[in-house]
């Protein structure tokens, strides 16, 4: 039962051959075998939100989710955000409105939204707010995590702030 | 030392963070970022009882499993390390011992009793499942009234009884006040026990350099120095044999002050095996085990006259601490006595703090130690308001301190100066309409919600001088330090003792930085977080790091200007009484010529590269290089002030507490960076309001912690916090560097006072008081369901 | 909190799931979604010797449409159900259910199947399958069976469900639309937690307003959710009037006995049940008043 499998993740676009019994956490599987340190561990129960990456562009907890399960789906971490020139729109809007304190919570939050708003372009308070119930911050109190959210949406329409 | 704001260039920009970039693209630095190749993994074996005998551990099995290292028990640990004593010369305090690991008894569920060392956290579980330890349950107290008990089990052995701590304190004659009194009004505050759930837990990777005979802490701490000098003595090391290395860090809000058991544990392990030792605390862990804060209990017994003003106020406190003193025990309680009148007017006053012991995790400060302060000081004045049948606002007006009453000396010796409580109350009035709002209670329509108004004006104590450490007999200094040091090429390194927690502090105290030495804050870099680099200060604590932080950097920068210009007017061939018409500005040497600056042509790396590689062009009596070092110990205390509004509904049916409008009028003196210290407003109002609201941390008779994961520690989430609207009032510090006065618990203070008093707003016309919180909606339809039921006892509930 | 250690298999077909059940039996545990399956694997509350992992099994993930049933796939999606169309027209109780579980992230990978056999009181699925008859679909390697949701669900975190069987499909009767209204009202502390007490409302109106139909299902105040039958019966007096919800709430009230829990006294479960009923019964028949079928 303690017995190692070889397995193929997919992170980002890069392949990583790592060796993992069949309890390993993906969360510790990025962290720990990928190197991949972004992704922050914060409760292991699903809810807090920190480890939240995308499995096949879907938002999902690495927490819960085993490294075996992955072999042969496409996980993106915060690491694999942004384009050639650093920021994603949202990253930018999160540093624009001071959307983050220790930054702890906040590559769950990123992940998250970065698929939300590709299906829903054009949310509301509620909405975002509804969405982001889902990552537990401590520090910013949430409000300029959702002004960020709003104007990166509204960038990314292609509005004028 | 005054300062004129408005000359100011680089203090009270609203520049973005520059610790935002590495956080935003998954590169920042915490505790468990760092590789340590080699190191073994630590888990904890914890009681599962409340408070109970030990009478063997049995490590054997847990020994067979393969990659399993070491099993390790108090009887190990206490032999390599010495004991943590608190025994400071405190009148009503006793002297307390906690051993690194309890070997004859368990103390509070989840307790720690052994370590295993394995080769990776998942066998260090495996094994620590296997790790047998049989108990004698004993009774555990659960509470501090059955703690102060006469026949109460007692918590700590040694102690003749769970009364840990208390202190008494009376100024004036508020007996004979209350004979005088129009009414006596009492009230009571039960405030339930929170914990800071920082999004990191705690951690840290130790290293030993068997070589050197060094280790090295890698450590999330708010206080790297004094960590280090805890470390060294509990370990028997010098002070010189041991560096903190502080990363990032996810948040601390006072959880990361203390050196706890289980670090002293990681740090012995290390130099025992010499190999690198590291330890996750999973979430379990830290809700159950790592500080406990802020369960008291208060009553307040207020004289006062036909117009509601306060003759006289009496104040009891009682703090449950918890199974062991990491702190002082008078730490927290005795500060909400020293500061509870606040913005009131009151000269006769007497309090009684008591702290007791009790079979649950250990407290310690988390944002706001004295969190209740306000709620108790407002809360009161609402009780006046409701017993006399007068108006909250006119009972505040007629009590509290007006411009012309400062400096004002409180009953406890402590005293206020540049704070504007009315300013900032009336500035709260004005913005929420007081008249529409009881308007609106007061019409008929019945849509199943009651509407309340509450205000909670709040005088923070923000950045404790060494002074008043003293006389609140608390152990400690309050000084700060610092370096400034402008390299051979010209680039600005800094330093100072504190250490951030998610604050953002590297762009504000680099503005102050700037600032002082009249350069861009782009050409400042602060290093924060390590003990061979950073001077030894006292880190982060209550909201001292702009006004002693900030404070000394700036000081420090302004004495490095000065050196600076020394050399530029030798360089410049002018006299040295000529130096004070020369500055520095934008990394230029600039001379005051018939009242205009005018450029010199000389740059900030020029006169560097004469401080450094051409000393012997320097004046007489100015040493080489450009390194300037100062420490600098703030007043007493300085105040910051603030008014808090909150208008809630509350849904009848549900009980449930709605948040309908938030603002806050506040008065935190010279802003260094309005960015953050907006940020820090609405993160602490949050922490207040969630905790006001949702969080608890919850024992059951036996000692069982029954809210150790976040489905039942609830967090606030973005669904239950509204936003907030911030009135921003400046009045500078007179007794501090640039007018600094500090921020960032005064939001916790009035949050839960506002919410609070804003049910109880509601609540008045059925004539139920909300006394404790948090407001569950439990607990106020439990209030609510009662008033149903004595105006009409026959009708249903519902 | 790291899991004990398992074995993990991946089957490729519900044939090598159940045969891999077959095998295994007590000591194997199906993961679907994995999101109330993790935390208990991480706390070790779940100490499996066997993990077969269904997330792959894509022919479990579908909705399908009959004239009189809709057909779920054991392992479609929270997100699916929430916005599958065929759901958001012929059951819109369900849709909305399943928006309202836990979070956004979370409804990407729960399912409906693995909400079902979780069977927690308050979850949102079992209130709907019992509330709309739903029938659960349960496959071993001896074949196929199907019992209605009430049956299944037997008590607190307890399933009709043999140790060799799996769910594969939930079916809906689908109710008529014509002149048919819902109402879901869930109370929790926080937005995405398991609620306190919920309340699922469907009816259905004859032409002349009278109702026709109607069912009542309550969570959160028994070991199970379940269907109030006694109430559910159309009272021949004509159209409900405006003390209607009222009144029935109050009657659904008097009928539960929840059980008073430490902060949770049973009274306010109950008074709870009445306030949300009240507020699914308004919500239900002002939406079967505004479809004119």
């Amino acid at each position: 039962m303690d017995s190692r499998h070889d397995i193929e993740l997919s992170v980002n676009g890069d392949t990583h051959r790592i060796s993992v019994q069949a309890r390993r956490l993906l969360s510790d599987a990025l962290r720990e075998d990928c190197g991949l340190t972004g992704t922050h561990v914060g409760c292991e129960h699903g809810v807090c939100g920190a480890c939240t990456v995308l499995i096949d562009g879907r938002p999902a907890r690495a927490c819960l989710t085993y490294a075996m399960q992955m072999e042969g789906h496409e996980i993106t971490t915060i690491e694999g955000l942004g384009g050639t020139d650093g920021y994603s729109p949202l990253q930018q809007a999160m540093q624009d409105e001071h959307g983050l304190q220790c930054g702890f919570c906040t590559p769950g939050i990123l992940v998250t939204f970065e698929a939300y708003l590709r299906d829903n372009p054009d949310p509301t308070e509620d909405e975002i707010r509804d969405v982001l119930s889902g990552n537990l911050c401590r520090c910013t109190g949430y409000e300029n995590i959702v002004a960020a959210v709003k104007k990166a949406a509204a960038g990314m329409r292609g509005e004028p702030e | 030392m005054t300062v004129d704001s408005e000359d100011f260039t680089e203090i009270g920009k609203p520049l973005p963070r520059r610790e935002d970039r590495r956080l935003l693209t998954g590169q920042g630095r915490f505790v468990d970022d760092i590789a340590i190749p080699g190191a073994l993994h630590a888990v904890f074996v914890r009681s599962p009882h409340g408070h109970a005998r030990i009478r063997e551990i049995d490590t054997v099995e847990a020994l067979e499993l393969d990659g399993v290292v070491g099993v390790f028990t108090g009887k190990d640990l206490n032999a390599w390390t010495n004991p943590l004593r608190l025994a400071p010369p405190i009148e009503g305090l006793l002297p307390t011992k906690m051993t690194t690991l309890p070997e004859g008894k368990v103390r509070f569920h989840g307790d720690p009793v052994a370590c295993v060392l394995a080769v990776d956290p998942y066998t260090a579980e495996d094994a620590a499942e296997r790790v047998a330890v049989t108990y004698d349950t004993l009774e555990a107290v659960t509470d501090a009234a059955a703690a102060l008990a006469p026949d109460a089990p007692r918590v700590d052995d040694d102690l003749e009884s769970n009364l840990v701590s208390r202190q008494s304190f009376s100024a004036g004659a508020p007996a004979a006040r209350r004979r005088e009194a129009h009414a006596v009004v009492e009230a009571e505050f039960h405030q339930h026990r929170q914990t800071h759930a920082p999004m990191e837990t705690r951690g840290c990777v130790a290293v030993w350099d068997e070589g050197r005979k060094h280790l090295t802490m890698h450590i999330g701490t708010q206080i790297p120095h004094p960590l280090r000098g805890q470390l060294a003595g509990r370990l028997g090391l010098s002070e010189s044999q041991v560096t903190v290395v502080s990363p990032d860090i996810g948040g601390g809000f006072g959880q990361k002050i203390a050196l706890y058991r289980e670090e002293l544990v990681i740090a012995a392990l290390t130099r025992h095996l010499k190999r690198s030792v590291r330890w996750r605390e999973d979430r379990l862990e830290n809700l159950m085990a790592a500080s406990h804060a802020r369960e008291n209990t208060c009553r307040t017994r207020a004289s006062v006259d036909r117009s509601g003003r306060i003759l006289g106020l009496e104040f009891e406190i009682t703090e449950d601490f918890g199974a062991y003193c990491f702190y002082p025990a008078n730490y927290m309680s005795r500060v909400v006595a020293m500061i509870l009148t606040g913005p009131y007017r009151i000269r006769d006053y007497a309090y009684e703090v008591k702290v007791a012991l009790t079979n649950k995790c250990g407290s310690g400060p988390m944002r706001a130690p004295m969190a209740i302060t306000s709620w108790v000081m407002d809360g009161t004045i609402d009780a006046i308001a409701r017993q006399l049948g007068l108006d909250p606002v006119e009972v505040r007006r007629v009590n509290m301190l007006s411009p012309a009453d400062f400096p004002h000396t409180m009953p406890t010796g402590e005293v206020l100066e540049d704070i504007s409580p009315a300013e900032t109350f009336e500035a709260a009035v004005k913005a929420v309409d007081v008249s529409a709002i009881r308007r609106r209670q007061g019409a008929t329509c019945d849509d199943g919600r009651l509407i309340g108004l509450g205000f909670c004006t709040v005088v923070e104590s923000t950045t404790y001088g060494s002074h008043f450490y003293k006389s609140a007999g608390i152990a400690g200094s309050g000084h700060e330090a610092a370096w400034v040091r402008i390299e051979p090429s010209g680039a600005v390194n800094a330093s100072v003792g504190l250490m951030g927690s998610g604050q953002g502090y590297e762009t504000p105290l680099a503005q102050a930085v700037a600032e002082g030495l009249g350069v861009g804050t782009d050409d400042v870099r602060v290093h924060m977080g390590h003990t061979d680099i950073a001077p030894y200060g006292m880190g982060s604590r209550g909201s001292r790091g702009a006004t002693a932080g900030g404070g000394t950097l700036y000081l420090c920068a302004r004495k490095a200007q000065e050196r600076v210009l020394t050399i530029a007017a030798a360089v410049l061939g002018l006299n040295s009484a000529d130096t004070a018409s020369l500055r520095l500005r934008d990394r230029r040497v600039q001379r005051r010529i018939d009242d205009a600056w005018q450029d010199t042509e000389l740059t900030l790396r020029d006169v560097a590269r004469t401080a450094y590689l051409d000393p012997t062009a320097l004046p007489e009596g100015v040493p080489p290089g450009l390194d300037v070092a100062m420490t600098y110990d703030p007043p007493p205390m300085t105040y910051s002030n603030a008014t808090h509004a909150c208008i809630v509904a509350i849904e009848t049916a549900t009980g449930r507490v709605v948040i309908e409008r938030y603002l806050v009028a506040e008065d935190c003196g010279t802003v260094l960076n309005p960015v953050v210290v907006r940020g820090q407003q609405q993160g602490a109002i949050a922490m207040g309001l969630s905790g006001a609201l949702f969080e608890e941390v919850v024992y059951d008779a036996s000692g069982q912690n029954m809210s150790a994961t976040f489905a039942d520690y609830l967090l606030a989430t973005a669904c239950e916090l509204p936003n907030f609207e911030i009135l921003h009032m400046n009045t500078p510090s007179r007794q501090t560097p640039a007018g600094i006065k500090g921020m960032a618990e005064g939001g916790v203070m009035g949050a839960i006072g506002a919410v609070t008093n804003a049910v109880n707003d509601a609540l008045a016309p059925l004539g139920v008081v909300a006394n404790r919180q948090p407001l569950s909606p439990q607990y106020i339809r439990g209030l609510i369901r009662s008033a149903e039921n004595t105006k009409n006892p026959r009708r249903h509930g519902s | 909190m790291k899991p004990v250690a398992f074995d993990y298999q991946r089957p490729a077909s519900v044939e090598d799931a159940v045969a891999l059940l077959q095998a295994h039996g007590r000591s194997a545990k199906l993961l679907s979604g994995g999101q109330s399956l993790g935390p208990m694997l991480n706390m070790r509350l779940v100490r499996p010797e066997v993990v077969i992992d269904l997330n792959d099994l894509l022919e479990l993930d579908y909705v399908r449409e009959a004239a009189d049933v809709i057909e779920i796939g054991a392992l479609t999606r929270h997100h699916r159900l929430a916005t599958a169309p065929e759901i958001l027209r012929a059951l819109p109780l369900l849709a909305y259910a399943a928006a309202t579980i836990g979070h956004f992230a979370i409804r990407q990978r729960g399912t409906i199947g693995g909400s079902l056999v979780h069977a927690d009181p308050a979850a949102q699925l079992p209130l709907v399958a019992v509330t709309l008859a739903a029938e659960i679909v349960l496959r071993s390697a001896a074949g196929t069976r199907s019992i209605p949701a009430a049956d299944f669900l037997q008590n607190v975190m307890t399933v009709d469900l043999n140790e060799d069987e799996m769910v594969v499909a939930i079916r809906f009767p689908k109710p008529s639309a014509a002149k048919a209204g819902w109402g879901m009202r869930l109370f929790s502390r926080r937005r995405g937690d398991f609620a306190i007490v919920s309340a699922a409302v469907w009816l259905r109106r004859n032409p002349d307003g009278r109702l026709a139909d109607m069912r009542l299902g309550l969570g959160g105040v028994a070991p199970v959710p379940f269907r109030l039958h006694d109430l559910e019966d159309p009272d021949d007096e004509g159209a409900p009037g405006e003390s209607w919800a009222s009144d029935l709430a109050g009657q659904a009230a008097q009928r539960v006995e929840p059980e008073d829990a430490p902060g949770l006294p049973a009274v306010y479960r109950r008074e709870l049940a009445c306030n949300l009923l009240r507020g699914a019964l308004t919500d239900a028949l002002s939406l079967a008043g505004e479809r004119h079928g």
